[in-house]
């Protein structure tokens, strides 16, 4: 089994980094630091490391780094930080959409790909968009509230 | 971990088929992978993945004639998306609606699901309906084969190890003419059909069914067509009697298993529920 | 029937500056962005990463272990099996309870040596250079088990002859309540009602997996970053290692849920004794298979009620028996027993009463802490059971409930009066209003309602001596420090201990930090289970803060020329209440105090009142501080032809006490009760002799957003807890009677019940056809 160095841009920024064909997008993105990308199963059935692969939201459990060469792939951490939140993550912040925040970089991913296709989301849109990302810890209703607050801030000029 | 495998990226189709004449059974082609990553973590006995995603041939949704083409690579999101399949593919648009997560659209493919054959693949019930014709392709030699023929037992099919599913291949159907899909999982997101149907009507000017093409998964160790209650159903109009005997004929003609999802009795029951709600629903939208 | 909520009594909360806001929490902002990081996400350079092999025979003397060949492969750093440990083992079962002795050796050994009692019972730890090599380590480890009979059932483990998981016999503990005369009361009965409720094995399905990195230091000091609910298993991991306990250091993470599944030690044990062996930092997640296979589950119960009652509607008697299956080990099964039974009756008032409890071993997965524990099990049965009852004397469920609640006053199934607020009808009414209209039925789909009261204990068993410390600071720049060795689950116990200090500090909740979760360097504050942290961290918090409020306030008293009642600390500064433009700013107050040597910190102790064991014989005496009571309604639509249930309608209503933070709590709310809806509709550990056939997410089925419509929380303060401000506790209770609610909801609709959970389809479907035959 030999390496090959694989292209990527994560977040906006440059990697170029040899790996084996038997790694994951999930397993490559967290080596290179991004932990904020989870793995809750790696087996495709729990969304929390959903990324934004080439403009789609994946499973990067279920991507294999080879087929990502050459990508754009945007995580949750990409999107906004402490000093400048997306509105996305403040709206999930301030809805208590985050207790143990395990699922939710998964979920804000699944959240803006639903927003950035649908930006006047319906509740039932909502959940079918989140219905690949488990949450164990709210039961939901606060992370559609906040998808629907996120939609407003955005939709009023908050946004990126 | 995933199992040590080499891989390849063939930058044409021609490519991609000279190497898995090569190779032949050690050669896994790979296009969405949402099935073959995790054959991979359980023990693939694979030593080559062979990586078709970049392949245009491979994907896209084209008519030729009265015919819809779906490229074997195609993303189910895609197929989701698309404005022939949501004319001219209705049972194919309602799977792709219920397909596992909106996330796994994005990577899953039409061809991956097929050939992966599992009983319960929710692409095959439809494209039965459809009556579609696989494409498959080897150095050799083009070939055509029916979708009912296609799948020959638990993840297996008739893809020889040097083929590759190019395109999946319907006719559209006749303006009089409705279909659609219905399954039942443990819940309501991200679930495992414990029993699917798929089926497409065609009636003549009279109302009388002058076609009609049931499948069934999950029911079986391969996707299957319920004939009996097809044949049945020729010539006779959709009145709410005829319905519920073809439903009966339905669940006879399946051959489900106990498993961990749920029991062969209520399997049977169910495909006969399924049916009948099913057709009623077409009945229903070939009246109005 | 209509139902129009109950007026509930006046109450006298005072308005309080940060409690009871919905602020932001501390830890939210840092979740939303991605910037935590969890103990898998932790990086030390050249670690080495281990697993866990782990035993496949559910029942099995170990003929033969080799891991030569493993040892020998280039990159692994070191194998350990038993041999390498001198006999340690985890201590999991508690001496003395029900008052009788231990069984001989029943603690779990740390690496099994001699026989395995349960399939993924761990055998060895391997670590190595990278995952890769330590998984192909795995694979070189030669095994030879001859297989062992096995019992997997518990009835049959209580029978004479059946293979014993440890001697003399499968008995794990017992309880017992004997109160009144159950005979006479059952003679005294115009009806009799007996029903059997069975609850299978559940898993805690946290989206983390149990994870941690350890190294050692330059002190000796062996430490490990760890999600746990538990600091305090540094002693009972130093112990097992062959440490001194001062030389384990336990930091840990914000949990990316616990639920009481990271109650018990987890990873690391095994962390603790690869480091000491290789002296090199080591990293241990386990895989979502790994976590299902062989972390413990909640208990299956089979529970039966025998309730006698007169045709007016009161209860005369009641006999009830529990069965729970412990599996292979007993960790916290005595207690989870002890909750079961004294919630056994649920929230009514039965003179006469006879309780009979046991736990059993069996050779399955082992069973201990889940939300709830115990409480919650019994719930399904008890709230079934009122309903069976009112059915069968053809009353409305909640007129017959009221005939029968408790109240403030009264006194308990084990004969502890309660003394908070007791607002039964007060939140059951609640939630039956909040369902509306009800939804007509159409076509196939049969429309039915269901609710559920309880009562669930928050604190732990008063018989524990139960602490718990906290240390608060104030900065010279006015700035507020806590510190506190609370774990942290994601319900938001460091954020409710920052706004605690926070209020009766006079500074805002941006202003506060919380320094949390490490055995050493912050005080001690025991487990995060029993629903306990607010009422005990919290009190220790308050205690600490209001010292240093007292310091100040007096320190006031002299520069402003007024009595401390006359002052106040508030938006960060000290002012006269009557004229609140006089004032200062706290820092500039801080800055005074420091130079006069004023303390500015205080380190609290919160004990919880102390209660000897309750009778042995009779399980009389006071058990916990205290109970939160409440209420949840669903209405289903249910599938005649396919026994599929659709929730509809959720709502669940709480008397906290005190809501410190009410988007917190209305989040507890939701996702304890979505939790409760999974166990009642979909979650369940196949397990087939000893092998558990759900082995993921695809499997094993917890609700997603398709599956649980937003549960309509209603918060109800009457602040008669005792925990800070009059908090009760919500953690638990939020999920207790959410399954019973909805077992009840699919009766109603189906005119028949299933008398076990989850509620599948093909089960739901033999329901509606025996609901057909009536």
């Amino acid at each position: 089994m030999e390496q090959k160095l694989i292209n990527l841009i994560v977040n906006k920024r440059k990697h170029q980094v040899a790996f084996y064909p038997n790694i994951t997008l999930l397993q490559a993105l967290r080596k290179l630091g991004y932990m904020d990308v989870k793995n809750g199963c790696e087996q495709g059935d729990c969304g929390a490391c959903g990324v934004i692969l080439n403009g789609k939201a994946v499973n990067s459990c279920m991507v294999l780094i080879w087929q990502a060469d050459g990508s754009e792939i945007i995580t949750n951490a990409g999107l906004g930080n402490m000093e400048k939140p997306h509105p996305i993550q403040e709206a999930f912040a301030d809805a208590g959409a985050a207790q143990c925040g395990y699922c939710t970089p998964g979920m804000i991913i699944s959240a803006k790909a639903l927003l950035d296709e649908k930006p006047h989301p319906t509740e039932d849109e909502i959940r079918e968009a989140i219905s690949g990302n488990l949450c164990r810890c709210t039961g939901y209703g606060h992370i559609i509230k906040a998808v629907q607050d996120a939609a407003e801030k955005i939709a009023a000029g908050g946004a990126i | 971990m995933l199992k040590e495998i080499d891989m390849v990226v063939p930058k044409s189709v021609d490519e991609a088929l000279h190497i898995l004449s090569e190779k032949k059974d050690k050669a896994q082609p790979l296009a969405g992978g949402t099935n073959i990553v995790l054959e991979l973590q359980n023990g693939s006995d694979k030593e080559l993945l062979v990586e078709l995603g970049m392949l245009k041939e491979l994907t896209g949704i084209k008519r030729e004639g009265d015919m819809i083409i779906l490229g074997g690579a195609t993303k189910l999101a895609d197929v989701l998306k698309d404005e022939l399949v949501a004319r001219f593919g209705v049972p194919l648009h309602e799977a792709a609606a219920k397909f596992a997560t909106p996330m796994i659209r994005n990577l899953a493919t039409a061809g991956g699901n097929l050939v992966d054959a599992s009983p319960a693949a929710d692409t095959a019930p439809p494209l039965l309906a459809l009556g579609a014709v696989m494409e498959l392709r080897s150095i050799k030699q083009t070939r055509f084969v029916p979708i009912n023929e296609f799948f020959v037992g638990v993840n297996k099919t008739l893809r020889q190890p040097d083929e590759l599913l190019i395109s999946i291949r319907w006719q559209i159907p006749s303006k009089k003419s409705a279909g659609g899909f219905e399954k039942i999982g443990l819940r309501k997101g991200m679930v495992c059909s414990i029993i699917s149907t798929s089926i497409q009507v065609e009636i003549d000017d009279l109302q009388k069914v002058s076609c009609s093409r049931i499948g069934l998964g999950a029911v079986a160790p391969r996707p299957i067509r319920s004939y009996q209650a097809e044949d049945y159903l020729i010539g006779k109009i959709l009145t709410e009697a005829v319905i519920m005997e073809a439903g009966r004929l339905a669940s006879e003609s399946s051959r489900p298993i106990d498993d961990i999802r749920g029991s062969a009795d209520y399997r049977r029951k169910m495909s006969d529920v399924l049916v009948r709600r099913l057709l009623k629903r077409i009945a229903s939208n070939l009246a109005g | 029937m209509k139902y129009k909520a109950k007026e509930i009594p006046k109450v006298d909360l005072p308005e309080l500056k940060i409690v009871g806001k919905p602020l932001r929490r501390v830890d939210a902002l840092g979740k939303s962005v991605g910037a935590t990081v969890y103990a898998g996400d932790y990086y030390v350079p050249n670690m080495l990463y281990a697993k866990v092999f782990r035993s496949d025979q559910p029942s099995a003397r170990i003929i033969k272990l080799d891991v030569s060949r493993a040892k020998s492969l280039p990159g692994v750093e070191c194998v350990l099996t038993a041999q390498d440990l001198q006999g340690a083992t985890l201590v999991t079962d508690f001496p003395g309870q029900t008052g009788r002795e231990k069984r001989a050796g029943s603690d779990a050994p740390v690496l099994a040596s001699e026989v395995v009692r349960f399939r993924g019972e761990p055998l060895a730890l391997i670590a190595a250079e990278t995952l890769a090599i330590a998984e192909a380590a795995m694979k070189l480890i030669e095994v030879e088990y001859e297989s062992l009979p096995g019992v997997y059932d518990p009835l049959e483990a209580m029978k004479p002859g059946a293979p014993v998981v440890f001697e003399p016999d499968n008995i794990v503990a017992r309880w017992k309540i004997r109160k009144g005369d159950a005979k006479k009361g059952m003679e005294a009965a115009d009806i009799i009602v007996e029903n059997t409720f069975r609850v299978p094995f559940i898993d805690h399905a946290y989206l983390e997996p149990e994870a941690g990195v350890a190294w050692i230091d330059d002190q000796d000091v062996i430490n490990i970053r760890v999600a746990t609910q538990v600091v305090e298993h540094f002693r009972n991991i130093a112990r097992a290692v062959g440490v001194p306990q001062n030389k384990l250091h336990i930091i840990g993470t914000l949990i990316g849920g616990g639920f009481g599944g990271k109650e018990d030690v987890t990873v690391e044990i095994f962390l603790a004794l690869l480091v000491k062996a290789t002296r090199k930092a080591v990293r241990l997640v386990y895989t979502r298979d790994e976590s299902i296979l062989a972390h413990s589950k909640r208990h299956p119960f089979i529970m039966k009620h025998k309730t006698g009652v007169k045709n007016n509607g009161l209860i005369t008697a009641a006999e009830i028996e529990m069965i729970s299956d412990s599996g292979a080990y007993p960790y916290l099964s005595p207690y989870v027993l002890l909750y079961a039974t004294v919630a056994s009756t649920g929230p009514y008032k039965i003179d006469n009463l006879r309780v009979d409890s046991t736990s059993v071993a069996t050779n399955n997965i082992f069973a201990s802490a889940f939300r709830g524990f115990g409480a919650a099990q019994a719930c399904v049965a008890y709230e079934q059971q009122m309903d069976e009852i009112a059915k069968k004397l053809e009353m409305d469920p909640l007129e017959f409930r009221k005939i029968n609640y408790i109240k403030t006053g009264d006194k308990n199934a084990t004969g502890q009066v309660i003394k908070s607020a007791v607002w039964l009808e007060e939140t059951a009414s609640r939630v039956l209003e909040a369902m509306g209209e009800k939804t007509a039925d159409s076509g196939s789909l049969k429309i039915g309602r269901g609710f559920a009261s309880y009562m669930q204990s928050y604190g732990r068993i008063t018989m524990f001596h139960d602490t718990s410390r906290a240390w608060v600071g104030l900065e010279l720049d006015g700035t507020v420090v806590v510190r506190c060795g609370v774990p942290d689950l994601g319900a938001g116990q460091i954020n409710s201990l920052c706004t605690i200090a926070g209020e009766v500090l006079g500074v805002s909740l941006n202003d506060t930090t919380i320094y949390y979760t490490d055995s050493a360097l912050t005080p001690l504050a025991g487990t995060s289970t029993a629903t306990r942290q607010l009422y005990m961290s919290g009190n220790a918090v308050f205690q600490a803060s209001s010292a240093i409020r007292q310091v100040l306030l007096e320190r006031a008293q002299k520069i402003f020329e007024e009595e401390i009642s006359n002052l106040d600390l508030g938006g960060g500064k000290v002012f006269v209440k009557s004229n609140p433009s006089q004032g200062m700013p706290i820092s500039d107050l801080a800055k005074l105090c420091a130079s006069e040597g004023l303390p500015l910190n205080n380190l609290a102790e919160f004990k919880a009142p102390f209660t000897e064991p309750p009778d042995p014989e009779t399980g009389q005496g006071d058990i916990y501080p205290d109970f939160t009571f409440g209420a949840h309604a669903v209405e289903v639509a249910v599938d005649t032809e396919t026994g599929e249930v659709t929730i509809l309608k959720s709502a669940g209503c709480h008397d906290v006490g005190r809501a410190i933070n009410p988007i917190a709590v209305e989040g507890q709310i939701q996702g304890g009760s979505a939790q409760g809806l999974g166990y009642g509709l979909m979650e369940d550990v196949i397990i087939k002799e000893g092998v558990i056939k759900t082995r993921n997410f695809s499997e094993y089925l917890i609700p997603t957003s398709r599956d649980v419509p937003t549960t309509i929380p209603i918060i109800l303060e009457s602040g008669t807890g005792v925990g800070p401000f009059g908090a009760k506790g919500i953690g638990e209770p939020s999920l207790t009677p959410a399954a019973p609610a909805l077992a009840n909801a699919v009766a109603d609709a189906v005119g028949a019940r299933v008398y076990q959970l989850p509620l599948t389809p093909e089960r739901v479907l033999d329901a509606v056809r025996r609901g057909k035959i009536k």
